[in-house]
């Protein structure tokens, strides 16, 4: 029904999570995925190559304004925010961390929220602490679907059960229910 | 937090702009919001009518504005591998065939994060005698808060690594003191750096440069005026003189790529091209 993009959020036991969604996504993904992962300030190279291994889409650290395409994974660069821009472009910034991190999950969630209002599926995975819960919030505040985990699946559960009491999400799913929903927004989307 | 929506963001623009005279038109807005509703929370404006109330009355609240929305910098030596190959490839290599002063411009000195990160190198260099700093911002605000050498203590810890890596020759620590809770950094570093406030059209920019160090501040503007930037960058720049942008900007527009070779694509490191 017509979504503008896809948008996931996770830190400490999301990586494996993450490589099978990408994995399973059709090469003509028809939408943007974007990618908020907590990650290392001071790495810059080796995230991107780790997650295009088995990545059925192109994976790619964006550079400031790039226009974002559909059938390809946007993942945030270490040590910069990742906004969603007006006009379907990736904002990058430096500001101050939130929860600690940069990139920030609930920046990344909050701007995508803005801007592609309901036409949004934000995902919530594993994680050690409370970033993207106000994020996904604000995804669903705005008429988008608010995906969380389940997190008795989760390697570490702090952020998907923060997202939980923060937010009345529309579905709790494992990572294969996960995959089914996104191979038939795929199909729904043509 | 009160939020502001996108038509606010614009209403706001233009009370600054016909009050004030700066104009905020082109800057990316995402980021521009946060910090119009930063500035809210941190001065208790609980409403946008309030703000435009206190942007139409104040004649004094424009530097406030320019000091609250300037987005320091992360951390000291950001990206080590950059301020690596400064140390041991380009000032080595540039600085000592140079006849006269080498000119270093910092055009968005917002935090002195990067001024006193490029002072600890030269120092430690030995070259601290031969270059010319000019550090300029729009704020006098600003620029008088880097004179002090108020540095962030929760930025202490990154900063102290990333030296490290940047292989620094001492200890980061041998460049600030203590003082309660602030941590203030060696100001005779910058003893003999030019600070000069940029003109809102900026019509005073320096000249003959031979090295920018403009990183991360781009990514505040729309592409329109990242363009007018560059030119206006490529215009102080001397023959052959050196460019750095942060690791995710990259020279792209149609002109400016033409004006710019790549010279250091990791580090997003360019130089002057010369056109015929």
């Amino acid at each position: 029904m017509g979504y503008k993009a896809v948008i996931i959020g996770g830190s400490a036991g999301s990586f494996q999570v993450v490589t099978r969604i990408l994995n399973s996504l059709p090469k003509n993904f028809p939408v943007p995925v974007l990618l908020c992962l907590h990650r290392l300030k001071h790495v810059r190279s080796g995230f991107v190559e780790a997650l295009s291994l088995k990545s059925n889409i192109p994976v790619e650290e964006p550079y400031d304004k790039e226009l974002l395409k559909p059938g390809k994974a946007y993942l945030a660069p270490a040590n910069y925010h990742m906004y969603v821009e007006l006009a379907n472009r990736i904002a990058l910034s430096t500001e101050d961390t939130v929860n600690h991190s940069r990139p920030s999950i609930d920046l990344s969630f909050i701007t995508a929220a803005n801007a592609y209002r309901e036409k949004l599926v934000g995902i919530i995975l594993s994680g050690a602490n409370k970033d993207g819960a106000y994020g996904l919030k604000k995804v669903h505040d705005n008429g988008g679907i608010a995906i969380v985990q389940d997190p008795n699946e989760c390697e570490v559960k702090t952020m998907t059960q923060s997202a939980l009491q923060l937010t009345k999400v529309d579905f709790v799913y494992s990572t294969d229910q996960i995959i089914s929903f996104l191979q038939k927004l795929s199909k729904s989307n043509d | 937090m009160a939020e502001l929506g996108i038509v606010d963001i614009r209403e706001i623009i233009r009370a600054i702009k016909s009050v004030h005279d700066f104009d905020f038109s082109n800057y990316a807005l995402t980021s521009l919001k946060q910090r119009f509703e930063r500035l809210m929370s941190t001065y208790s404006i609980s409403s946008f009518e309030s703000l435009i109330k206190k942007i139409n009355s104040e004649s004094e609240f424009l530097d406030t504005i320019l000091y609250e929305t300037a987005v320091p910098s992360t951390e000291m030596f950001r990206d080590p591998s950059l301020w690596r190959w400064l140390r041991e490839v380009y000032f080595p290599d540039t600085v000592d065939r140079n006849t006269g002063r080498f000119k270093i411009w910092l055009p968005a000195c917002v935090s002195g994060g990067e001024l006193f990160s490029l002072t600890i190198l030269l120092s430690e260099l030995g070259l601290s005698d031969k270059v010319q700093i000019t550090a300029t911002y729009s704020s006098d605000k600003i620029l008088e808060y880097i004179k002090k050498g108020t540095y962030d203590p929760k930025k202490l810890e990154v900063s102290e690594e990333n030296y490290k890596r940047a292989n620094g020759s001492r200890e980061l620590a041998d460049y600030y003191r203590t003082d309660k809770n602030n941590i203030i950094r060696d100001t005779s570093l910058i003893a003999n750096v030019e600070f000069r406030k940029l003109n809102v059209n900026f019509d005073n920019v320096p000249q003959n440069i031979k090295l920018i160090l403009f990183r991360n501040n781009l990514i505040y503007y729309n592409p329109t005026q990242q363009d007018k930037i560059l030119q206006l960058l490529y215009g102080s720049l001397s023959v052959s003189g050196h460019l750095v942008l942060g690791i995710r900007e990259r020279v792209s527009g149609v002109s400016t790529s033409r004006e710019f070779e790549v010279v250091n694509e990791a580090e997003s490191v360019y130089r002057k091209r010369m056109l015929n």
